[in-house]
């Protein structure tokens, strides 16, 4: 296992574009979620009567605890940026052909297969880490003094981990079988931010059915759900949403196992 | 002596196109076992199917009389094909990823491999910026990184200069004096020719032959005659039942006999019996380039 790391390493540590797109997503999730706490301060500074009603209606979601659920679900918009990482690690095997001389150098299928599998999980791993980091920063920053509870949703790292590696090992799925860095992640994108969402909701309104909720992204999707003051809208949707979580959880891990055994399954039988 | 590699009715396909048709041989150990074969012969896929990167459709290969594994795998040097590396990576940060998957060689080995190939002054180049030469230079490098006992090089001269070539035939040539068992596909005949000393031909997937290159060479005796009188002697040797070739331009006839019954004294007898004066009388070993092209029917 060691000697897996290291090499994935030796593959990327001196890859410029790497860094380019991992230095992107470390700007992201701190960028995105300022820009909407600022939106925040811009409309509840207001002292016009509307800007009151909001402020008294939202309260403060970038405070502790409530925080790390609407952080989580702001962050969760740019799964996006580290997928592209993901899609070129591994359509660059593809590329230049390194798949089949790293198991000509005496790797098995699984030991290539598990190389990936680790990626995609610090990949995860280090976006949790960003997110926990903007999380404490803001929600420090906007909490009162000696407020008690600031860790009771600080479970919302499991979830947002959870939802990041799923959706991260369907970008990784996509660029496995089309094995073009632009195709996979024009797919990708096309089919998380289009095609999916509107099948969701064209299921859900014209037909009442929630068969979208096992769409492939729909179902991590779901972990994380909206900021409290977003859920007033409809509380008892809000509510029900909530309460979803916990089969979710157990959905999303099933298609993560379904995915990665694919994805091991596929790799030891086509030719490389 | 043992065999390297066995390889017992391999086939493949690609879809209905039947890539090797039930191919076996065996490499014995300390030999240049050279593939040869003309363009989509199966040499490829073949050598595909030994380091695991193709799947054959049946049959079985044994590595040292086991299964072929990656344990195995590790300690042979390979190039397949096309040298494959990262083209962000320089020259010695790519022949690390390779020790490191290998567990071949120390980072002083890669410094003496690329010694070896030339390529020491340019280790810190990105692999991108290498003419396809270096390329190649660098493929051959990778395998020979750690000193492996067994080699795997698909056509290991491809892309080469001149000299390149040269350079790189006498490596194989003292990797062979120094007890190095060599697998080579190529369809340069003169290569095989010259640094093989077994070699299997293939042709549209099917092994026609194989064994040594000198048995494989001296399928038949060839023997060249010449006499001032070219005709009469074309008349005279009509004589001898032989299959005869003759060429007016050279004024020389070629006749051929079934392995080792040629005698050179005998026809010589023969010629002066019947009033002809040889002026000309060799025993010509068929090369490997003929040989290839009757065997293959091009």
């Amino acid at each position: 296992m060691t000697n897996i790391v290291k090499t994935e390493w030796l593959k990327i540590r001196n890859y410029p574009a790497f860094w380019w797109v991992f230095g992107i997503t470390a700007l992201t999730y701190p960028g995105i979620n300022t820009l909407f706490l600022y939106a925040y301060h811009d409309i509840t500074k207001q002292k016009s009567t509307a800007g009151q009603v909001l402020k008294a209606l939202m309260g403060n979601p970038f405070a502790l605890p409530e925080g790390w659920r609407t952080m989580a679900f702001f962050s969760s918009f740019f799964v996006y940026i580290p997928a592209i990482v993901v899609i070129m690690l591994i359509t660059n095997e593809y590329t230049y052909k390194t798949n089949r001389q790293n198991i000509i150098d005496g790797w098995s299928r699984r030991d290539f297969m598990t190389a990936k599998l680790i990626d995609v999980l610090l990949l995860s791993a280090i976006v949790i880490l960003l997110y926990t980091a903007v999380v404490l920063v803001i929600g420090l920053t906007n909490t009162k003094n000696g407020s008690p509870h600031i860790w009771r949703l600080s479970y919302y790292i499991g979830l947002f981990f959870l939802q990041t590696f799923s959706q991260l090992s369907i970008a990784f799925t996509v660029g496995m079988l089309l094995r073009k860095a632009f195709i996979a992640l024009a797919i990708f994108t096309f089919y998380s931010i289009i095609v999916e969402p509107i099948a969701v909701n064209f299921l859900k309104y014209k037909y009442n059915s929630e068969i979208g909720r096992f769409f492939p992204m729909e179902i991590s999707d779901r972990l994380l759900t909206k900021p409290v003051f977003l859920g007033k809208i409809d509380e008892m949707a809000y509510q029900r949403s909530i309460d979803a979580v916990k089969y979710h959880v157990v959905y999303t891990i099933v298609l993560v196992l379904l995915t990665w055994l694919f994805c091991f399954w596929l790799n030891n039988r086509r030719d490389l | 002596m043992s065999s390297v590699l066995s390889l017992n009715n391999i086939a493949k396909s690609y879809g209905k196109v039947q890539a090797l048709k039930g191919v076996s041989f065996n490499v014995p150990e300390g030999s240049v076992f050279g593939i040869l074969g003309p363009n989509g012969s199966g040499k490829t896929t073949l050598l595909s199917i030994i380091l695991d990167v193709l799947k054959a459709n049946s049959g079985n290969f044994l590595w040292f009389g086991h299964p072929g594994s990656p344990a195995q795998r590790k300690k042979i040097g390979s190039l397949l094909e096309t040298p494959n590396f990262y083209h962000y990576l320089s020259g010695i940060n790519n022949l690390k990823i390779t020790q490191s998957i290998s567990g071949r060689g120390t980072d002083a080995d890669i410094d003496e491999v690329l010694k070896k190939v030339k390529l020491f002054e340019r280790r810190k180049s990105r692999f991108s910026t290498f003419s396809l030469g270096m390329k190649q230079r660098l493929a051959i490098a990778a395998a020979l990184l750690g000193d492996p006992k067994v080699l795997v090089l698909d056509e290991p001269t491809n892309g080469l200069d001149p000299v390149g070539i040269a350079e790189i035939r006498q490596l194989i040539i003292d990797l062979r004096t120094s007890g190095h068992t060599i697998i080579m596909a190529s369809h340069l005949l003169d290569e095989v020719e010259k640094v093989c000393t077994h070699a299997a031909i293939l042709r549209t997937g099917e092994l026609i032959t194989t064994g040594e290159v000198e048995e494989i060479l001296v399928d038949d005796d060839v023997v060249e005659v010449s006499a001032t009188n070219l005709n009469a002697l074309v008349d005279i040797l009509k004589r001898l039942n032989k299959h005869m070739v003759v060429d007016e331009k050279l004024n020389t006839i070629h006749i051929t006999f079934p392995k080792g019954e040629a005698r050179l004294d005998e026809i010589n007898k023969f010629c002066f019996e019947q009033g002809i004066a040889l002026n000309h009388l060799i025993l010509k070993k068929k090369r490997l380039e003929a040989r290839f092209f009757e065997l293959t029917n091009n």
